[in-house]
């Protein structure tokens, strides 16, 4: 009996593997994180090109050229991946520590997960940007995914959008995800109460007294530095997620 | 050596208390059920032992070492419970496909032998399974990881008795070739009899029994025949209970010896062993719905 342990190869592995076996939980089925967010925005491409099109067709030569520049049809991705933070952390998290992951690696490899999401996904659409104008806004001069302020920007400024943007808004979904795991509906009142509380206050000040330099901020400092500054927002972010989950309990 | 040493490790959830200073500790290289009613805290002190909850006192030392979010411990470590929770998106096939990577020792040959005996539909969802494939799943991978403390919780709810003995099968031979701790939690007390080689019995949140299932076999008796007999034989000694259908009495009684057994057999008293379900039900206070079966059966006979 005693000679068990021994009998059998060491069953540790590395860190990094575990982290890994992490990351794979989350695409062992690619489908809901990874292929379907394709789909709905080749779809919604394919509408939007079908309404550009009616549009052109009864406008005729009176249409403005920036007409189609506004579209909203890429900004539903951020939110949309959000939405699978808050699922992933609340199924796959007990289903990781059934597997005997640590919460720890469960964190890293969920973080990891959906960093490399944001970086695909931001690669991805900063490619079909360069697509677009390379196509003359899919010849209708319709700007789908670099719209508005994107419209005259650089390949790595888009990807840097939306990288940036992503990865903030999943980890806030990992955050809730998080709560909820660890303090349950309750937790999550009480963080929306006291979050409500706060914007309250908040934009209190910004019309009482602080638009000025709040103002500034946003029309003075360059997109870049914008999103930059959502960068230390996002690690904060990530950083009280974890110190929502470390002692979450993983029962039934 | 023991795999699981617990010195009073208490939980509770604000007033209650789901599990009260339970000390005990689990051998190396057996079969240990851990037995009693719902609610008596069996789940939670499983998820106390792998570290998926925290203790609010006491010490558990698992290898000894603390599980809690230590990876030496829990890579050894494989606990299918009832209640396990599965991703929205998965589908049998990908529980499976992902167990190698968390269980270093587990037999993907083993499991899908384990699959065609369970006949597990592995292309469906795992939310669309019936309550008895989604046990099965849970087994097979239990099974299959041939952790080196594997910890089943209730593993065959909503399995019917052929695939509850395919269950005892598989386990046993499997455990004969490759042995390691198991530990068993099961209201299937008869059953699962057996297969136990100790038995812990937690009733309220306490230890009530934590001994060798053999010793715990002989620690009662059954003594059948007349009733003058039987009241005879059983006077000053400690009875657990009584039965009477006219003439014929029966006496539960602890702490037989041979000498004992031989002595009511030349009284003309038949002398049987408790199963171990009868004496963790009388040790346990009583079971309302066996209480209820013993009286319609005493009515109808």
């Amino acid at each position: 009996m005693t000679a068990l342990a021994h009998e059998r190869p060491a069953a540790l592995s590395s860190p990094g593997r575990r982290i890994g076996n992490v990351m794979r939980m989350h695409v062992a089925n690619p489908w809901p994180a990874v292929l379907l967010p394709w789909l709905i925005l080749f779809a919604i491409h394919a509408m939007m090109l079908a309404i550009w099109a009616i549009i052109s067709h009864y406008a005729g030569p009176d249409l403005d050229a920036d007409a189609f520049r506004y579209s909203g049809g890429i900004s539903w991705i951020v939110f949309y991946l959000m939405s699978i933070a808050i699922q992933a952390t609340n199924a796959t998290f007990r289903f990781a520590l059934g597997f005997s992951a640590t919460r720890r690696d469960y964190y890293l490899g969920t973080l990891a997960f959906f960093l490399i999401t944001a970086a695909m996904f931001s690669t991805g659409i900063g490619v079909l940007a360069l697509v677009e104008r390379a196509t003359d806004g899919w010849g209708m001069g319709g700007s789908l995914y670099a719209p508005a302020y994107l419209y005259d920007r650089s390949f790595g400024e888009i990807v840097f959008h939306f990288f940036t943007l992503i990865a903030l808004f999943a980890v806030i979904g990992l955050l809730i995800g998080a709560m909820y795991v660890r303090w349950r509906a309750t937790g999550l009142y009480a963080f929306f109460g006291a979050l409500s509380l706060v914007l309250l206050g908040l934009t209190w000040w910004l019309l009482d007294a602080g638009w000025g330099p709040v103002g500034r901020f946003f029309t003075e400092t360059p997109l870049v530095g914008i999103l930059a500054w959502t960068l230390p927002v996002t690690v904060v972010l990530a950083v009280l997620g974890w110190v929502a989950l470390r002692r979450a309990p993983a029962r039934g | 050596m023991t795999a699981v040493e617990a010195t009073r490790v208490t939980k509770t959830f604000g007033a209650v208390t789901a599990v009260d200073a339970a000390s005990f500790a689990i051998p190396e290289g057996a079969i240990t059920g851990l037995l009693g009613r719902n609610g008596a805290g069996k789940t939670t002190l499983m998820n106390l032992i792998t570290g998926q909850d925290f203790a609010t006192s006491g010490t558990l030392r698992v290898f000894g070492e603390r599980p809690v979010e230590n990876p030496r411990v829990l890579s050894r470590v494989c606990f299918i419970k009832e209640s396990q929770s599965y991703p929205d998106s998965y589908r049998g096939r990908h529980v499976l496909a992902m167990a190698p990577h968390f269980f270093p020792h587990y037999d993907a040959a083993l499991a899908d032998r384990l699959v065609a005996d369970f006949d597990v539909p592995l292309s469906r969802p795992v939310k669309k399974m019936s309550r008895g494939q989604r046990s099965a799943l849970g087994a097979i991978v239990g099974i299959a990881s041939r952790a080196e403390l594997t910890l089943l919780d209730e593993p065959y709810a909503g399995l019917d008795a052929v695939a509850r003995h395919v269950f005892y099968d598989r386990l046993l031979e499997d455990y004969a070739e490759h042995p390691r701790t198991v530990v068993l939690s099961t209201h299937l007390i008869d059953e699962a009899a057996d297969l136990l080689e100790r038995v812990i019995v937690i009733h309220g949140g306490r230890i009530v029994i934590d001994e060798e299932a053999e010793d715990l076999r002989g620690t009662a008796s059954t003594v059948v025949g007349r009733h003058a007999d039987v009241e005879a034989f059983v006077a000053g000694r400690d009875v657990m209970s009584r039965e009477r259908v006219g003439g014929i009495a029966s006496a539960t009684v602890a702490g037989l010896s041979a000498h004992d057994k031989a002595r009511a057999a030349e009284s003309g008293l038949e002398v049987t062993a408790v199963s171990l379900q009868q004496l963790i039900v009388r040790r346990t206070g009583g079971d309302p719905h066996d209480a209820r079966t013993h009286t319609t059966e005493e009515a109808s006979s």
